[in-house]
């Protein structure tokens, strides 16, 4: 009785709630006439002033920048949370967890993958203010590149050292040029190098900088990640 | 100049990258480098909100962009007060904890210090932010801290509870996301103040939808009545500092995110009212559910809760005397509390389940513990020669002033029920006999200097109000003044 109840609650408040987002009516322009909705100073500005042919790369890194920041910030916070839960005693990692151990094609297709795989990840996060993409794609191809290897080899390791002064140097890089910008142009995160020719590689002032810091980031984090946690079988816990 | 809003947020986020690499080379600055980036903060805090009293409130553009456009810090008495308390305290719970984990194992302390500072610029964040979807951002940095903190001890009790707080925190940020989603798709802008300037463009069902949402959401955080399941078990679970911090930085900067969203950017009129009515009966239920804890931890929880909920009451009045009085009582439930926490989690140190009988008789072993935590004790009730009576007061000269006698008397029943609980455990260190074999166990140095620091400033406000009613008084006309808000922050030019 008490669960009909509440799914009969549920019904009626989701019939109500999807109503009103219906009304929005997505995919329309929809904003109320008249307002000059920050979009379009977006799009104008991408282009115009910043000179930064993807205008997604230029909202994130810079319109937005602050909040990217605060972006990079959650995932090194969720690395750090993570390795604080899982943490094993006397620096002794846990035994790895591995189900079969995988075949000779698997073991040399992915030591051939690996390179091209990192290849491609750095080509995504600086070109991230040309090409679709950007850091975080970046970051993410890199890390899929060390799981792979991680799963092909059962011994594989990834210096946890190395993971964390790559994390820490891409961190500071990021919140240092903010503070440059601060200190040149008045403002945190402000453009103060030249923006160059728009759809070269060295255009765009600063969002190169940030986007390959952040590209480097995302990759040393997730690749942390996916350590921590295959590492995670061995001394329980609870 | 004396320094820029922006400073909060960069400077540790910078601290907090830094910290791992400066560990490897001396250990002990994992512990030195936050509190010394607390200390020049709360410089910075105390410097701005000088100047800025003087010379009204500070806007800060980020990267180049003025609002609408870009992101932008709002540093006004009302923040400010609020940053600096936040920043205080937090300052306090990292001297109290100094000493965590010191030669026992480097790679948590490490952690435990990272995540505490980021769960203070989070908060501090939420506070100064001018922007709906960078406080989105700020709440996450918050909360994710908080998860971690409060999974540390790593048993199966903690957790649960933290996997309770991922549940209800994940529900909080989607529905915040819907509720800016709404906004967005109306008026193309996520500035607050751009926000306030139009809402009345709105379609009314989605203005109230949103405001809805906005609600639900930061209630999780800020502990309101039906969903704040998570609180208790995090207060419990959590080492002792990280309980005081919830209490006294989280919860207040999620108390400012739905106040900035009744009084500045929505106008909904019957949004006071229903401050008022979630705000009592979280009052209600908190405190009854305080009196039947058996753990002294989730009493406080519970205790904390309650007083949140006096807190929207008090805003929910929405005269300059009830955010007064809520300002006041937010500055007292931070201090007060932090000292129950803090002396309360020395009294059942030792013990596996803190049970508040295990307290008995305490006050032979720890005097000096004991005597600060009976001073809480007597504060957060609302005694009258401490700090918490002048909030009490001022709460019921509101209520009077806004001709709300009903309000008046179940806040005073209320507090007769609070009296009860803690003078219970009061009675139990004093009077009771010592039964378990459970080892007093001594406060360190700096927390000893920490829970003193607390008690003296809850004597001085007790007997001078005066200190801190200047500000108070100012920081609850900034926030009233919303038409000057807008114009300060949309006045900015490229």
């Amino acid at each position: 009785m008490k669960k009909v109840l509440v799914i009969l609650l549920l019904a009626t408040l989701g019939y109500y709630v999807a109503g009103t987002y219906f009304d929005i009516g997505f995919g329309q322009p929809h904003f109320i006439k008249g307002l000059l909705p920050v979009k379009d100073i977006y799009l104008a500005q991408t282009v115009k002033s910043l000179k930064v042919s993807n205008a997604v790369t230029s909202i994130v890194v810079n319109f937005r920048g602050f909040d990217t920041l605060g972006e990079v910030t959650v995932l090194f916070l969720a690395v750090t949370a993570l390795g604080s839960i899982l943490y094993k005693k006397m620096n002794v990692l846990g035994e790895r967890s591995v189900l079969f151990s995988s075949s000779s094609i698997v073991t040399s297709g992915s030591k051939l993958l690996f390179p091209a795989i990192i290849l491609l990840g750095f080509y995504v996060f600086i070109h991230g203010h040309l090409s679709p993409g950007g850091g975080f794609q970046g970051g993410v191809i890199i890390a899929s590149g060390f799981l792979l290897m991680l799963l092909a080899y059962e011994n594989y390791s990834v210096s946890h050292t190395a993971l964390s002064v790559v994390e820490s140097l891409a961190g500071i890089t990021f919140a240092g040029v903010g503070l440059l910008g601060f200190m040149h142009g008045g403002t945190f995160l402000q453009n103060f190098l030249p923006t160059g020719v728009l759809n070269h590689l060295f255009s765009g002032g600063i969002i190169p900088i940030i986007y390959i810091a952040v590209g480097f980031k995302v990759g040393a984090e997730l690749t942390g990640v996916i350590y921590t946690v295959l590492h995670e079988k061995g001394e329980s816990n609870g | 100049m004396v320094g820029t809003p922006v400073l909060f947020i960069a400077i540790p986020l910078l601290a907090a990258f830094l910290i791992p690499l400066l560990g490897m080379i001396w250990k002990e600055l994992v512990r030195i480098v936050p509190g010394l980036v607390l200390t020049y903060l709360l410089i910075l805090a105390v410097n701005l909100l000088v100047h800025v009293l003087a010379h009204g409130p500070v806007v800060e553009v980020i990267a180049g962009w003025v609002p609408p456009i870009g992101i932008n810090l709002v540093f006004s008495v009302f923040s400010g007060f609020l940053v600096t308390l936040m920043i205080f305290l937090g300052l306090l719970v990292w001297a109290y904890s100094y000493r965590f984990k010191r030669n026992v194992d480097y790679e948590p302390a490490l952690k435990y210090f990272l995540m505490l500072m980021m769960l203070i610029t989070g908060s501090v964040g939420i506070v100064l932010t001018g922007d709906i979807f960078n406080m989105f951002v700020f709440i996450e940095i918050t909360s994710i801290s908080g998860y971690g903190l409060t999974a540390f001890y790593k048993g199966r009790d903690s957790a649960e509870a933290s996997f309770k707080y991922v549940l209800l925190g994940s529900v909080a940020s989607t529905f915040l996301l819907l509720a800016i989603m709404i906004i967005y798709s109306q008026l193309g802008t996520l500035n607050m103040a751009d926000i306030a300037n139009k809402i009345h463009l709105m379609n009314p069902t989605l203005k109230i939808v949103s405001y809805i949402f906005f609600v639900t959401a930061l209630g999780i955080e800020a502990e309101i009545f039906p969903l704040n399941g998570w609180a208790p078990d995090a207060y419990a679970e959590a080492p002792g500092p990280v309980g005081a911090a919830f209490a006294g930085i989280v919860v207040k900067a999620s108390v400012y995110a739905i106040i900035r969203y009744t009084f500045t950017i929505f106008d909904l009129s019957g949004a006071f009212n229903f401050l008022i009515i979630i705000g009592m009966i979280t009052l209600i239920v908190a405190e009854t559910a305080a009196i039947r804890q058996e753990k002294l931890k989730r009493m406080l929880a519970y205790s904390s809760i309650g007083q949140m909920g006096l807190v929207l009451v008090a805003f929910g009045f929405g005269t300059e005397e009830g955010v007064f009085a809520a300002l006041f009582l937010m500055l007292n439930h931070a201090i007060i509390k932090s000292l129950l926490f803090f002396s309360g989690s020395y009294l059942v140190y030792n013990s596996k389940c803190k049970y508040i009988k295990e307290v008995n008789g305490m006050s032979k072993f720890l005097p000096v513990t004991s005597l600060l935590f009976a001073l809480g004790a007597f504060a957060i009730v609302g005694l009258p020669p401490f700090a918490g009576f002048w909030s009490k007061l001022s709460v019921m000269t509101a209520a009077a002033d806004s001709n709300m006698i009903l309000i008046m008397v179940l806040v005073l029943m209320v507090s007769v029920v609070e009296l009860v609980y803690y003078l219970r455990v009061v009675n139990r260190i004093y009077f009771f006999k010592k039964e378990t074999a459970i080892e007093p166990k001594k406060p360190t140095f700096n927390a000893l200097v920490v829970m003193i620091v607390l008690g003296v400033i809850i004597l001085a406000i007790g007997f001078y109000p005066d200190v801190v009613t200047g500000v108070l008084h100012k920081a609850s006309a900034s926030l009233m003044d919303k038409s000057q808000y807008i114009h300060h922050v949309l006045s900015l030019r490229q």
